[in-house]
């Protein structure tokens, strides 16, 4: 029986944030602070023939200004997994060129935001236009401008990357139907409420700090050295707590390199803030896309085939376009069982605002695919999509997207538990008349736990005991806001045996913690969590070699629960961790450290959502009634933020499905709607109740107590679930996101048309 | 280069002389010029309502008011709705056990936002709820334990009789 995990413990991180205390990076000042500012451009593809400062400079309050004549040209990583396959060598920190609107030319420090900000305005840049490509279409074109010198050439990111297993003719040929389509994807954004923002402080040693609103910090660290040519011992990132980040802060952004400089040019600590406009125009996007889809069935629902091809738009930079490309290219290798499979993926450069990593990396566009293709077999076929799904749906020593046979059930579990709570097959089904009209629809994910395969990832933990007991908890990973930081808190406590309270937290300095990849790809719980469970151990083992010592017993006969020390089958012969530790005779207490490393492979978490929406056929607004999320995580270390990510998660999903989209004027590459106002995402009004169910039926080897990652599968499987709960609803099938009141009604007007016709 | 204006501004309690611009919004000159940085900048333009506090007990969005205006006034702001410096309000409380905060950036505006709720009316239905929050941007929790932890909070101030800590 475990005493501290499972259990929803009361978060420590969110005292700050409940009272305001908690420190951002935004929160930091510090005397002499100067403001930054990014010049950015208003052409979406360009050299730049010439940039006059001296009107800047001559503001009183103006700083320093700089160019891209003023700053080191290192061609680097977009992000920074340096040297893995996920992520592009394709940035330098200003260039002669610029490839989308809203890219930084010029940066500013002055005494004042609204000076920074004048000065920018004051900077005049002399553009020589070069023919701009905003669709992938265009860009793929024969004789079509090169965004980039680097990469495969044809404006490719890589080159196009193929998934086979099987015989995909041999599976088409068996196949009694074969169903396929082409699905399109908008561009939704992060939108995470904290604007990007960097402080920046040299000491005079030429040492830099740096805090900044990022989720990896150790990736800043190592870019910022090798761009800056610093040791990593002169470079210091900070991140106490951040406003979200849902995969984007892992790219390193133009500010936080142009906020080092100006800081070390004026010799003044420099804070550099987007706006929200900037947030939109300067940050990271999903990749939108389509993915066309052919699938071979059997009369029975068996798939003996599929093949596939996705096309995936990077914008003007690389970031993750290798590794969403990939990760959601392999994702249709799985889901549904087949053997016969052909994939290719491939990921293209455009003039538009930069598409990198985001909550469910490719595989929310593949499955969203899939899913509804699905559902259009299943009518075909005249099977309930669910059982068609549960019928196909992944299992027990079945090959995952990396290679990996799966453990246990969840798929199925997950799609059976859904069925028994919504009462699926005895679900409404009456005439879909009238002018409010409901369907329901599912969908299924599954995602992995850890960046593996594409980076061999490491978790760190170190676990000191200090001598009155208590115990420090060092950590590299990042406090996003998930709760992740508690988890690893009840993990150790769990392992070493003392309660929650005992275990505080050191995070947010890469000059004290050990190494961490960062915060992504749903593996922190998994993989961090792993490693402190191991640095936990080693800690236990000293404490009991010491208690044994003092009990005359042999520890192997010893048990921690609670910080009290018991000698198995003998009651009443106890000592609490503290007296087992203690100084004594002038000798100090024993140095009790543990560390631990950890080398994940892989674990996949899987997921069912059922939705009820409402269709206004007046208005063609879709109302999401009520949402039942099924999810298989392995052991739950918190429930309620386990609840949360989920919550969340489709919060964001149904945002993807039904409203949200970053759009790019296809005439200049302008984009459209960089504001809240224009960029619709749905908020307390939108939001239907949702009603988390978390199965634990398929625990991981490779996690903590058979923990396994939930960040990201929350965002994949709602999507398919409303469009098929649309179809449902009114008989129009919709093969992309967002779907819009316009073209509900459009397809409406068309039905009836049809039918009248 | 700017001229100041000298303002008495009455924060959390307690009066402060500040000189401010007369175009410095209220949400910058809390930020910057009285230290409190509980209250977040979200989008500045009256968007998202991370910027939330009280002005004389009312809602505003303090990046939509300037900071003149607030002279003379009480102004409240999440490190302000603690009753006691070793006590936290119900919905801090709340907040924290139920999970309504995740990275915690909506957080200080919505605990404000929600305290004026049930001031205004202290047994509200979702619904109601729903609407109070509706210009509060939360991006991470799908408002699902905020609405729970603010339903708890009502029912618990009805059973203690109105006290709200
Ligand atoms: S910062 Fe004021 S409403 Fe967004
Ligand atoms: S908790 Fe992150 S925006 Fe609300």
């Amino acid at each position: 029986m475990t005493s501290v995990i499972g259990k929803s413990v009361k978060r420590t991180d969110t005292l700050g944030k409940v009272t305001g205390g908690a420190v951002y990076a935004g929160d930091v000042v510090l005397p002499g602070l100067l403001h930054g500012k990014t010049k950015r451009s208003t052409v979406a593809h360009a050299r730049i023939k010439a940039i006059d400062t001296t009107k800047a400079l001559a503001l009183p309050g103006v700083k320093a200004i700089l160019t891209h004549g003023d700053v080191p040209r290192v061609l680097h990583y977009g992000s920074p997994h340096p040297r893995s396959a996920s992520v592009t060598q394709d940035q330098y920190i200003l260039d002669t060129k610029v490839r989308y609107f809203g890219e930084g030319v010029a940066a500013v420090a002055a005494t004042s935001e609204e000076i920074a900000e004048l000065a920018c305005e004051l900077i005049e840049v002399e553009y020589e236009p070069l023919p701009a490509v905003f669709t992938v279409e265009d860009a793929l074109k024969p004789g079509a401008p090169a965004i980039h010198d680097v990469g495969p050439g044809g404006n490719l990111v890589l080159d196009p990357f193929v998934v086979t297993r099987g015989d995909v003719e041999k599976g088409f040929a068996e196949a009694d139907l074969i169903v396929e389509g082409e699905y399109g994807m908008g561009r939704p954004t992060p939108a995470y409420m904290e604007p990007n923002v960097c402080v920046c402080q040299w000491d005079p040693l030429g040492k830099l700090t740096i805090w900044t609103s990022t989720q990896s910090p150790f990736m800043v660290r190592g870019t910022l050295a090798e761009v800056l040519g610093l040791p990593l011992n002169k470079v210091r990132v900070l991140v106490d707590h951040m406003g979200g980040g849902f995969g984007a802060k892992q790219d390193l952004f133009q500010h936080e390199f142009l906020c080092a400089l100006l800081a070390q040019r004026t010799r003044r600590p420099v804070r550099m803030e987007f706006t929200r406009k900037e947030t939109f125009l300067g940050g990271r996007t999903r990749h939108p896309g389509t993915v066309w889809i052919r699938q071979g069935f059997k009369r029975d629902g068996t798939i003996t085939a599929r093949e596939a091809k996705v096309v995936f738009n990077s914008g003007a930079y690389g970031s993750h376009g290798p590794g969403v490309t990939a990760v959601g290219t392999a994702a249709l290798t799985s889901l549904y069982r087949c053997e016969n499979v052909r994939l290719e993926g491939r990921c293209v450069y455009t003039n538009t605002p930069i598409a990198g990593a985001f909550r469910g990396y490719g595989v929310v566009q593949t499955y969203y695919a899939l899913d509804i293709l699905m559902d259009e077999a299943a009518e075909t076929l005249g099977m309930d999509p669910a059982a068609l799904k549960l019928k196909n749906a992944v299992r027990e020593g079945d090959v995952a997207p990396s290679n990996h046979p799966l453990t246990g059930h969840g798929l199925e579990d997950c799609i059976r538990r859904g069925m028994d709570e919504t009462g699926w097959a005895s679900r409404s089904s009456k005439p879909k008349a009238g002018r409010l009209r409901r369907g329901w629809g599912m969908g299924c994910e599954m995602h992995g736990s850890s960046a593996y395969p594409g980076i061999k990832e490491q978790g760190n933990a170190v676990v000191r005991m200090n001598e009155d007991g208590s115990v420090t908890l060092l950590t590299g990973t990042t406090g996003l806001g998930t709760g992740a930081h508690t988890a690893l808190a009840q993990i150790t406590a769990e392992e070493l045996g003392v309660t929650f309270e005992d275990v505080a937290v050191v995070h947010g300095d890469t000059d004290v913690v050990p190494w961490d990849i960062g915060a992504f790809a749903s593996h922190t719980t998994f993989m961090a969590g792993r490693a402190c469970q191991m640095a936990a151990a080693q800690v236990k083992a000293k404490v009991l070699a010491r208690a044994a010592d003092r009990l005359e017993v042999s520890a192997a006969d010893l048990e921690i629960r609670d910080s009290v020390i018991t000698v198995k089958g003998v009651p009443g012969m106890s000592l609490t961790v503290r007296e087992a530790i203690a100084a004594e005779k002038g000798i100090p207490a024993p140095q009790l450290l543990g560390e631990g490393s950890y080398h994940p492979t892989k674990s996949y978490s899987f997921g069912a959502h059922f939705v009820e929406v409402e269709v206004d056929t007046e208005t063609g607004q879709v109302s999401v009634l009520q949402v039942v999320p099924v999810h298989e995580i392995g052991k739950v270390i918190h429930p309620i933020a386990a609840a949360g990510q989920i919550e969340g998660g489709i919060q964001q999903g149904i945002g993807h499905t039904l409203s949200e989209d970053f759009v790019v004027d296809h005439r200049d590459g302008r984009p459209l709607n960089a504001s809240f106002v224009d960029y619709k995402m749905p908020l307390a009004m939108d939001m239907p109740p949702i009603r988390t169910i978390i199965l634990e039926t398929a625990p991981s080897d490779g996690g903590p107590f058979g923990a396994k990652g939930v960040g990201e599968d929350p965002i994949i499987a709602i999507g398919p679930a409303i469009a098929n709960a649309i179809h449902d609803a009114i008989g129009v099938r919709f093969r992309h996101y967002p779907i819009t009141p316009e073209q509900i009604l459009a397809a409406l007007e068309e039905k009836a048309g049809a039918q009248a016709a | 280069m700017t001229t100041t204006v000298p303002v008495t501004i009455t924060i959390n309690g307690e009066p402060r002389d500040l000189a401010v611009a007369p175009h410095r919004t209220l949400l910058d000159v809390l930020r910057n010029e009285a230290g409190l940085t509980g209250t977040k900048k979200g989008c500045d333009v009256g968007d998202c309502g991370a910027c939330t506090v009280l002005l004389d007990d009312v809602p505003v969005n303090s990046c939509l008011v300037l900071a003149v205006e607030a002279a003379g006034r009480n102004v409240t702001t999440i490190e302000g709705i603690a009753p006691a410096p070793d006590r936290l309000h119900l919905l801090q409380e709340n907040f924290m056990a139920l999970g309504a905060s995740q990275c915690g950036f909506c957080t200080p505006g919505i605990i404000v936002m929600a305290k004026a709720l049930l001031d205004q009316n202290p047994d509200p239905t979702e619904e109601e709820i729903r609407f109070g929050l509706a210009g509060n941007i939360c991006r991470c929790t799908g408002y699902t334990k905020i609405i729970e932890a603010i339903q708890v909070t009502a029912r618990q101030m009805a059973a203690a009789g109105g006290e709200t800590a």
